[in-house]
């Protein structure tokens, strides 16, 4: 049994283990040990990777047994410099909720039991490479998520948790046409019906299939949209904000930190490799999808009265950098250039997930003491609060992408390394940047300081287990924004993968995709 | 001499039934009827578990080939049997006390004879006989609480229905033989193959017409739906859990023997009539069922939804008349919906039940006690079946890790592999809309507010509803553990016992 299948399994034992439990205190500890348990297995994972790094397969860790074997299920699981990262993202931040939620007295044992579950589903989308096994861990990861909402929820979380579910949910089905559809014309050209990502991906890149184009689209369609939903990417944006208002504050943190990121992880794994023979104007949709999300998103948090909301949307607009940068890095062009859009794009996954989570527990952290999110009720924090202060303040600055913070790195590379491909695009998204700025800003300073609104009463000082993952989160964000990228852990691993992606020719044609003039419609 | 050690699941519970009536006579404490049944039903479930793969036809006297044991008969006889023992461990709670519960149970298990024949028969008349011995004992039970007019209602409603689909099938039938000169669902389809223009003749057309919506009206189709949500209402819960689960599979299973092996002969283009009543039955099932406000008619309604998705079977099989791969996952897939449906819904319905009786002993006289206001806190008033019941909502519903996901998977595989892109749009956007009145349910039970104290749980209904999650939870794991995909394999091979043109 490899490190992933334990991972899993430790999870899930402590995730049925903590329902059984009855104190908050027993519940808690079960979650501490488990996740924790899953946070050392990753850190193992990661220093261990070179050793077990596959050149032939390109994946580590790989296991593989049969599940199905006559329709072609199989367990298939392994990590690379993309899956890897995420592994290590989702196993951080669900560690570090489980110390945040130390007092959580409501049901504690179906709380760290969701908390737990979440952690196994979403570590299962990141590591599986099989269809079926992503699928299934694509759909349970809606269930934790459901309940968090919905039973530690705010006043309208029957109305957020349903629209959760059957917005992500329809998107994930017609994922699913795509996946039959690959499945099925892979199986009628090679022989062998099998639902392994690596040899149908293989199959779609290099032509395999002798489908019509009409069914090339329709699998990379659908299957975007089911990305294009999770991350989510204007217009497809509308659960979000309503899901993460509504959702506890570890709901959020989750949400943004993670979930959404499974949207960008498909991206990277399964939509680049097909980004050369499918259509090619999509390539261009799927940067107008993250240009769309960056230029909107700073809009609608500046309108924002909100706290919480308002750092809802921001996530929006962060996730549009990654399409921008995935889509970038496709297009023919030089290729260091397409390697730092692509090494950004995938650098804003982890660390937006780790910003994201600093700005949300903060957001948790004031309405827990004051009982407000409303920023004009807000004002003048510092003065009661100025652990909470420093820390909320170096994750609006790093959110809105403050050199020194993992956030710039990202971003910057994700802009600069686009230029050469989709100049305009850039030019658009520029556009955002004092906007994005200006509501951090502007959220900071009527939260933060200004006169002390005497109406909250007295309140108290950030207690230490939520005042301990913050810091550990912001410390994070720090030290990856400063380390050179030869020692900075997350960036040197995916520039490799980067390296590999761009140039080898085994995901992307070599040099990348040359658009036709118009990139026509061809059905 | 004939061995007839196939037929032994039917004759042990031929005998139990008798024994159980003939008993019920002289003993006095009529609870261990309820244990006679259950042994009969579990002998019987492990003799089906352990030939499933036999293929034995009765030929010569005395049946002359109308009986055959095959994979495809197995595996419903397995689906009736699992449902007949969920059923009868509810009922050892439910009728305990009631002082006639000998004939419900002896009715039980006639009305699972006579599935187990319609599933085993290969000739339209043993076929008749078995669906009709089946719909008498149910007629019965579905009025079995006799003191409430809601039984009564339901029971008549169901027995007029009923009357009236098997006299379509009747008539529909004796075309077929006026035509053919057969009985024998084989010899039917070879004298149609033999004679190209037979299948299209007025005759034939209205045969079929007769024979679809006689067999529709058991599968609940939509438009001959009307009487299932009134029929499983009103019906004590369990019956309701029979009939969803036992009977309207019985349904399935005459259907697939004739349909798939007729269509395939026939090679009439009957898809069009297909995909409409398919596409009419699951819409309007799940639209239907999102604005219910009893659990009980919102799990009717989702009972016709699902028998639109196994409809799909029908769909890909007259639209590929040469059988390939997309038909053998079909037929597969459609089989293991029916299971996982019998499994999930019987369960459903015996959960009902079981909240059912607790809301009537604790909080006293509530005008409905499946209304959905009744659920509100449930989570917390009785966890266990509470929990129990959210899961087989998600087996219904399709999500994972439970067997509904994996059949549905199937089913709706194949019909991409089909080509038949717009069903499967139909299809997977009806099975999201599905997961909006499941997800209410679940959303009432764990996050209302509780309407009293916390309830005494029936350890027997506990027990019931734990074996449907744990059979759903295993089915979906078990070729993990036991690599060899033994569920999977069960579904295929049946697939081509029914169309031997599978077998390439």
């Amino acid at each position: 049994m490899g490190p992933i299948t334990l991972i899993l399994l430790v999870l899930l034992i402590g995730a049925i283990l903590s329902l059984l439990t009855n104190t908050t205190a027993q519940a808690r500890g079960v979650a501490l040990v488990s996740s924790f348990s899953a946070l050392a297995l990753s850190i193992w994972m990661y220093l261990a990777y070179d050793a077990n790094f596959d050149t032939v397969t390109h994946y580590a860790f790989e296991e593989s047994g049969t599940w199905m074997p006559s329709i072609g299920i199989g367990y298939h699981v392994g990590v690379d410099g993309i899956g890897l990262p995420m592994v290590l993202l989702a196993t951080i931040v669900c560690a570090l909720c489980a110390v945040f939620s130390w007092t959580e007295g409501k049901r504690p044992n179906q709380f760290f039991a969701l908390l737990l579950l979440m952690d196994m589903t979403l570590i299962g989308v990141f590591v599986s490479l099989d269809f079926f096994m992503f699928y299934v861990f694509w759909e349970l990861t809606l269930l934790p998520m459901f309940f968090l909402i919905g039973i530690w929820g705010g006043p309208r979380k029957d109305y957020s948790a349903i629209k959760f579910l059957i917005y992500t949910h329809i998107a994930s089905v017609l994922m699913m046409l795509g996946i039959f559809a690959l499945y099925y014309f892979n199986g009628t050209a090679s022989g062998t019906y099998t639902f392994d990502i690596p040899i149908l991906l293989e199959a779609y890149r290099t032509g395999a299939l002798p489908i019509s184009q009409f069914w090339l689209d329709f699998i990379f369609v659908t299957i975007m949209f089911g990305f294009m939903v999770k991350m989510p990417s204007v217009p497809f944006h509308t659960w979000l904000p309503d899901a993460h208002v509504e959702a506890p504050t570890i709901g959020s943190i989750i949400l943004a930190g993670v979930l959404l990121k499974m949207g960008g992880y498909g991206l990277f794994r399964v939509l680049l490799p097909m980004m050369g023979v499918a259509s090619t104007w999509f390539i261009y949709l799927i940067a107008l999808f993250g240009l769309m999300s960056i230029i909107y998103s700073p809009f609608a948090a500046l309108a924002q009265k909100d706290l919480k909301k308002l750092v809802a949307f921001s996530s929006i607009g962060h996730m549009g950098f990654i399409s921008l940068g995935v889509a970038a890095s496709a297009l023919a062009g030089m290729d260091p250039a397409r390697i730092v859009a692509h090494t950004g794009a995938m650098f804003q996954m982890f660390s937006h997930g780790i910003i994201t989570c600093v700005l949300f527990g903060a957001c948790g952290v004031i309405e827990h003491h004051t009982h407000t999110r409303i920023i004009d009720d807000l004002g003048g924090l510092t003065k009661k609060m100025p652990k909470l202060a420093i820390l909320m303040i170096a994750a609006f600055f790093a959110s809105l992408g403050l050199p020194l913070c993992s956030g710039f790195v990202a971003e910057f590379g994700i802009l600069s390394g686009s230029y050469g491909t989709l100049p305009i695009f850039v030019m658009l998204a520029a556009i955002s940047i004092p906007f994005t700025a200006g509501y951090h800003l502007w959220a900071v300073q009527r939260t933060m300081f200004g006169p002390y609104n005497e109406y909250l009463g007295d309140i108290k000082e950030i207690k230490w287990f939520e005042f301990l993952p913050l810091a550990i989160w912001v410390i994070i964000f720090v030290i990856l924004g400063i380390l050179p990228e030869a020692w900075n852990p997350i960036l040197s691993m995916m520039h490799t993968t980067a390296d590999y992606f761009i140039t080898s020719g085994n995901v992307l044609p070599i040099g990348g995709i040359h658009v036709a003039a118009g990139g026509a419609f061809p059905w | 001499m004939v061995d007839y050690t196939a037929l032994a699941p039917v004759g042990i519970l031929v005998v139990t039934a008798a024994v159980v009536l003939l008993a019920g006579l002289v003993v006095s404490q009529k609870k261990i009827l309820g244990y006679i049944t259950l042994v009969g039903l579990l002998v019987s479930l492990g003799l089906v578990l352990a030939n499933w793969n036999i293929h034995v036809i009765f030929d010569g006297a005395p049946f002359y080939g109308a009986i055959v044991v095959d994979p495809f008969a197995q595996i419903f006889n397995a689906m009736f049997l699992t449902v007949g023992v969920l059923v009868c461990i509810a009922s050892l709670k439910a009728y305990g006390d009631h002082p006639r519960q000998d004939e419900f149970y002896s009715l039980m298990l006639l009305a699972t004879v006579g599935m187990m024949v319609v599933a085993i028969s290969k000739d339209m008349l043993t076929l008749f006989i078995g669906f009709e011995l089946a719909s008498m004992a149910t007629y019965a039970m579905a009025g079995f609480d006799k003191k409430d007019p809601k039984s009564i209602e339901a029971a008549l409603k169901y027995f007029l229905i009923g009357g009236l689909s098997s006299s379509l099938i009747v008539f529909g039938m004796s075309y077929i033989y006026g035509l053919t000169g057969a009985t024998h669902i084989d010899a039917i389809a070879a004298a149609f193959a033999a004679t190209p223009g037979l299948a299209s003749t007025p005759a034939a057309l209205l045969a079929i017409t007769m024979l679809i919506a006689g067999f529709g009206f058991k599968m609940a189709f939509v438009p001959f739906h009307m009487w299932a949500p009134d029929t499983y209402e009103g019906a004590p819960s369990i019956v309701s859990a029979l009939l969803a689960a036992g009977s309207k599979k019985m349904g399935f299973a005459a259907a697939f023997r004739i349909f798939i092996v007729g269509l395939v002969a026939m090679k009439v283009d009957w898809y069009i009539a297909f995909t409409i009543l398919a596409v009419l039955t699951m819409t309007v099932g799940n639209i239907l069922a999102v604005v219910q406000t009893s659990v009980k008619r919102m799990l009717a309604y989702s009972s016709i939804a699902h028998a639109g998705y196994i409809a799909i079977v029908f769909v890909i099989v007259s639209y590929y008349p040469a059988p390939d791969v997309a038909v053998a996952h079909a037929i597969a897939g459609g089989l293991m919906h029916a299971f996982s449906h019998a499994l999930g819904k019987a369960g459903a319905f015996i959960a009902v039940a079981a909240i059912g009786y607790m809301i009537l002993s604790k909080d006293g006289k509530v005008d409905d006690p499946n209304h959905i206001d009744n659920y509100d806190g449930l989570g917390k008033r009785a966890p266990i079946t509470a929990f129990l019941f959210a899961l087989l909502l998600c087996s219904l519903a399709g999500i994972p890790p439970l067997f509904g996901f994996t059949s549905k998977f199937v089913l709706f595989l194949a019909s991409i592999e089909a080509g038949l892109l717009g069903l499967a749009i139909i299809c997977v956007l009806n099975s999201a809309l599905s997961v909006y009145y499941y997800a209410k349910v679940v959303m009432r039970m764990y996050w209302g507010e509780p309407k009293g104290e916390a309830f005494i749980e029936s350890p027997t209904y506990t027990f019931a509803l734990a074996i449907a999650v744990i059979v759903l939870i295993v089915l979906f794991a078990m070729p993990f553990v036991t690599p060899g995909d033994s569920v999977y394999i069960w579904a295929e091979t049946a697939a081509k016992a029914v169309l031997p043109a599978l077998e390439v």
